[in-house]
């Protein structure tokens, strides 16, 4: 927990400390880092461009990550182009977003692939115009990426079981509502809270792990209240995103338990803040959206500058809860200010 | 005398509008992104991202021209990509999963025109009940997930390098070029094409003139299945993945390029040639925007006006030959 906080207030001052100190000691080595502020001064003539690819532009976590890519951009000296699919989680309309830049003659590209196949093939002709592809947010299946800028999901839902048992007390009835077949971040955070769960509380019993949220908070909402009838004396709840962990929460509402049964979610929106603070949401696995834009955009100046670079970079998660949510280090993950990078 | 003349005025002045467009989207881009916007690189990238939106048109200028209208397209690029997608992994050979995707595509097509045909209802009913139907079937058959098959060189067809260079842009494109022409001819200089024309204008003088309407019907909605088809099959081959949820809306970009082309959908009017041309002009504006960094807001609003305008524009013609 403590690690968790002593993390977040790292990030923030990575983030706020643009020229001084490349690196205090206690950090772990954070390769993205090192060329950020300081490096040499000899600026190319020509602005450099780094075209920033999301899976789409009108989600929050989206925003946080253009925050933070213009964030860098500003104390990197470069020009930040944003730019995602128009029909967003359309793999052709990316494709083309993709290729279109390539002929741009972008410097580097940072993308949040919306698929890990149907990416592989631009990527690799952005690589051969010999522009460094850095992936952000989801993995590519594809060795040729300059790095890979993400959250660790599994270690995130590794620290929800870890909340929800110290909630618990180490023993009890747990569900795991799922979030869809086939999303890869989602599954690795399900597999990283089961494994915990076995591994650190063996007096909880999960009773339900089968069950899927999909994709809309409406359908969360419906397998929710399924799930609380059928599973009336349930102690403990996980879900892996906010869709799930809203449309539980609603369900708990609903039922006039929420509060009194403890529930563990991921990812943060204004209605889970709320409910954090009422004391109906017990904890929030937060990642870094702000810092994965950040990271990705200097990973890629880094890689153009003729520095090595590390293939996997952890962006880190914290876990907020109704006692921590307060303090400044949080308040930047659960409600970002993003006024000052977005114009 | 004067008539033909007018006439003549009319064809150059159909195909001049959207022309006009291209050149002015085309000039205005290459002003705000010199030497990047019409470099070789880019204009084949373009070409390459039009195919599937080409095909298509293509397809539906023949449904437009004919009075009537499809919507299903889009779901059914989605499905013959996930045909060819799973039969590829179940181990067929590229050009049968391809077939069997075209084909699929072609018995969608036929279905609708059966039902336009033999049970009466308007065309925009019938494709907006197999717009859902083919979006559940390639759902189903994808088992709600995209398909990863083996590509099986079939990534080729839309390379944007082909690999003997002497092609210079990728075979997906030529195979639109040559297929816009073979279809140009088709509704130009057939029968098959004076009567889609006729049906559109007029069905019931069709019908009196002795036109087989139905049988014509149910040849345009095959056609035009068939071509959704293949440009699901090079979906495909552009993603190597077969996605259920692509092409979304894609039927709406389709249209518009036709009526941006110069189709209307009163029906009687149109070109092959036009809707090519719509398409290319869509594929540059959104290229273009992209290049130099215009928002998808922005994108989406410029879209919406041209074919506002393009129609517009159509319409002020049409009474002045009147």
């Amino acid at each position: 927990m403590s690690r968790a906080i002593l993390m977040t207030a790292m990030w923030c001052l990575a983030g706020c400390s643009s020229g001084g100190g490349g690196g205090g000691e206690p950090a772990a080595p954070q390769p993205g880092d090192a060329p950020a502020a300081a490096a040499e001064p000899a600026a190319p003539a020509a602005k450099r461009k780094i075209a920033v690819i999301p899976k789409g532009t009108t989600h929050e976590f989206w925003k946080s990550v253009h925050a933070g890519a213009n964030k860098a951009g500003q104390e990197l000296g470069v020009e930040i182009i944003w730019k995602g699919p128009v029909r967003e989680d359309d793999r052709d309309e990316q494709v083309k977003v993709v290729e279109s830049f390539i002929a741009a003659g972008v410097d580097a590209i940072v993308l949040a692939p919306l698929d890990d196949t149907a990416l592989v093939p631009p990527a690799k002709d952005a690589t051969r115009e010999k522009i460094p592809v850095v992936i952000i947010d989801s993995d590519l299946q594809w060795d040729g990426r300059t790095s890979f800028v993400a959250t660790d999901n599994h270690q995130g839902g590794a620290k929800a079981a870890e909340r929800l048992g110290e909630l618990l007390g180490g023993k009890g009835k747990v569900v795991v509502l799922r979030y869809q077949e086939g999303s890869a971040s989602t599954m690795k955070r399900e597999a990283g809270f089961l494994e915990t769960v076995a591994a650190k509380f063996p007096d909880i019993e999960i009773v339900s792990s089968n069950q899927y949220g999909g994709a809309t908070t409406e359908s969360a909402y419906k397998t929710s209240e399924n799930l609380l009838v059928s599973h009336e004396d349930v102690d403990g709840i996980f879900c892996p995103n906010e869709s799930t962990t809203f449309g539980m929460l609603r369900a708990l509402q609903d039922a006039k338990r929420a509060g009194e049964v403890k529930l563990v979610g991921f990812d943060s929106s204004a209605k889970l803040v709320e409910a954090l603070g009422k004391g109906e949401l017990h904890g929030l696995v937060l990642q870094n959206p702000f810092r994965m834009g950040e990271l990705g955009v200097k990973t890629a100046l880094a890689k153009l500058d003729g520095k090595a670079v590390e293939a996997r970079i952890d962006t880190g998660v914290g876990v907020a809860t109704k006692e921590n949510m307060a303090e400044p280090a949080m308040r930047e993950l659960l409600s970002p200010d993003l006024s000052k990078w977005l114009k | 005398m004067a008539e033909t003349q007018q006439a003549r005025l009319g064809r150059v002045l159909e195909l001049l509008g959207p022309f006009l467009a291209l050149a002015l989207v085309v000039a205005l881009f290459a002003v705000l992104a010199p030497d990047r916007f019409l470099s070789a690189y880019n204009l084949k990238t373009v070409a390459t991202q039009t195919v599937i939106v080409g095909l298509g048109a293509i397809g539906m200028t023949f449904v437009i021209v004919s009075g009537g209208i499809d919507l299903s397209v889009g779901s059914l690029i989605a499905l013959s990509s996930v045909v060819t997608a799973v039969l590829l992994r179940e181990g067929w050979s590229a050009p049968g999963a391809v077939g069997a995707g075209i084909l699929i595509g072609g018995a969608m097509g036929a279905l609708n025109g059966l039902l336009i045909t033999r049970l009466k209802i308007v065309p925009f009913v019938v494709t907006l009940g197999t717009m859902g139907i083919a979006r559940g079937l390639a759902k189903y058959l994808a088992e709600e997930q995209k398909v990863d098959a083996p590509a099986a060189g079939l990534s080729e067809l839309m390379a944007k390098s082909p690999d003997p260079a002497w092609l210079v842009l990728s075979p997906g494109v030529w195979l639109l070029l040559l297929l816009a022409a073979a279809a140009a001819l088709l509704l130009g200089r057939t029968v098959f094409g004076v009567h889609t024309f006729a049906i559109g204008s007029n069905e019931a003088t069709a019908r009196l003139c002795g036109i087989r309407v139905e049988r014509s019907k149910l040849t345009i909605y095959a056609l035009c299945g068939l071509f959704a088809g293949l440009a699901g099959t090079l979906q495909f081959a552009r993603l190597t993945v077969g996605d259920p949820t692509t092409a979304l809306g894609k039927e709406l970009d389709i249209i518009a390029a036709v009526v941006i082309g110069g189709g209307s959908l009163n029906g009687g009017s149109g070109s092959i040639l036009g809707s090519i041309i719509g398409a290319f002009l869509m594929a540059f504006l959104a290229n273009g925007c992209t290049l130099t960094g215009v928002p998808n807001y922005v994108q989406e609003i410029l879209v919406g006006g041209i074919i506002i305008v393009a129609v517009a524009v159509d319409r002020l013609r049409h009474r002045a030959t009147e």
